[in-house]
């Protein structure tokens, strides 16, 4: 069962993501302040929390790395990093678009803003030092995650605790109903879609290092064995 | 097709709008569609952008686990006497 779940959750999001697309569009009533426009709403916003849920779990997982050097850990927390970036560029694209649309200019420089943006950098640059970083640099990189954890409640409260232009969080618990429903449809969906993603990644990760170790296994034993080996 | 005049009590004239009323209300559905044109072209930019980035990292997954399953067969040939 486990083996098939990332395929499960992909033939769920399809026909969610389908479905939710022919709901928001037809199903649902135009926002009266904003119009049509606000139909980026019930993909930006999930697109959000996925982004935040995520950023705290690779700071978890880094933690754990770090404590236990668990591989487990250490895959989940590059595979939720690389998720971060891609949920994260979508949050920040498409909310940009929304704003040029409602506001007039894309980007304002508010707190919400600027803490989701810092949030991108920090977890680029954890990907980066995982990537590219010299032994050793996983502490480094585990402190990045845990830093970027940390600015995902910054990222939430941003837009209580300064003034800001983009909306403050209260505005999702007060949707009617056709509105709410339909933001479920969509999250329902990007979820699937994420976890599916991450899953497989994860199992990536596991395998890249179970052959990390393979090959540097093979090396030694072809080194005490005097031939001549060396990893690809 | 035929068409019956009306009875003399029951004749209504078309009386129109006025011209400054008229144009009032084309200027009013310009504005409209041209919001609701522009609206619909930032959803389906935010639209498009979500779904190939999901795309983008499927196929990044799907080329990395190509040059995994290449690496691993690498080591097998090594391996195998």
């Amino acid at each position: 069962m486990k083996r098939h779940l990332p395929t499960a959750l992909f033939l769920l999001a399809v026909p969610m993501f389908i479905y939710s697309v022919q709901r928001i569009f037809l199903n649902t009533p135009i926002e009266s302040k904003m119009g049509t426009v606000q139909k980026i709403f019930y993909f930006h916003v999930p697109l959000a929390w996925i982004m935040m849920a995520l950023g705290v779990a690779c700071g978890i997982a880094a933690g754990i790395q770090l404590r236990r050097h668990s591989k487990l850990a250490e895959a989940t927390s590059i595979a939720c990093a690389e998720l971060v970036l891609v949920t994260g560029l979508g949050v920040l694209i498409t909310g940009p678009i929304w704003g040029h649309a409602t506001w007039g200019r894309a980007w304002t420089w508010d707190a919400r803003q600027v803490s989701t943006g810092l949030l991108w950098i920090v977890f680029a640059a954890y990907v980066l030092v995982r990537r590219y970083g010299a032994a050793g640099s996983d502490r480094l990189a585990a402190a990045l995650a845990i830093f970027g954890a940390i600015d995902v409640p910054i990222i939430y409260y941003a837009v209580k605790i300064w003034k800001t232009t983009h909306p403050t969080t209260d505005v999702v618990g007060s949707l009617p109903s056709q509105m709410w429903n339909s933001l479920w449809v969509a999250l329902v969906a990007l979820v699937a879609m994420a976890v599916a993603l991450l899953v497989t990644r994860i199992r990536q990760e596991m395998n890249a290092i179970a052959l990390d170790d393979a090959w540097i296994a093979f090396d030694e034993r072809t080194r005490a064995h005097g031939g001549s080996g060396g990893a690809a | 097709m035929s068409f019956e005049e009306p009875a003399d009590d029951q004749y209504e004239p078309v009386t129109g709008k006025d011209a400054q009323t008229v144009k009032c209300v084309r200027a009013c559905e310009a504005e409209a569609a041209a919001k609701t044109a522009s609206d619909y072209e930032h959803v389906v930019w935010a639209y498009g952008v979500i779904w190939a980035l999901f795309c983008g990292f499927g196929v990044l997954l799907w080329m990395r686990s190509k040059r995994q399953e290449a690496d691993l067969a690498e080591l097998k040939r090594r391996l195998s006497p």
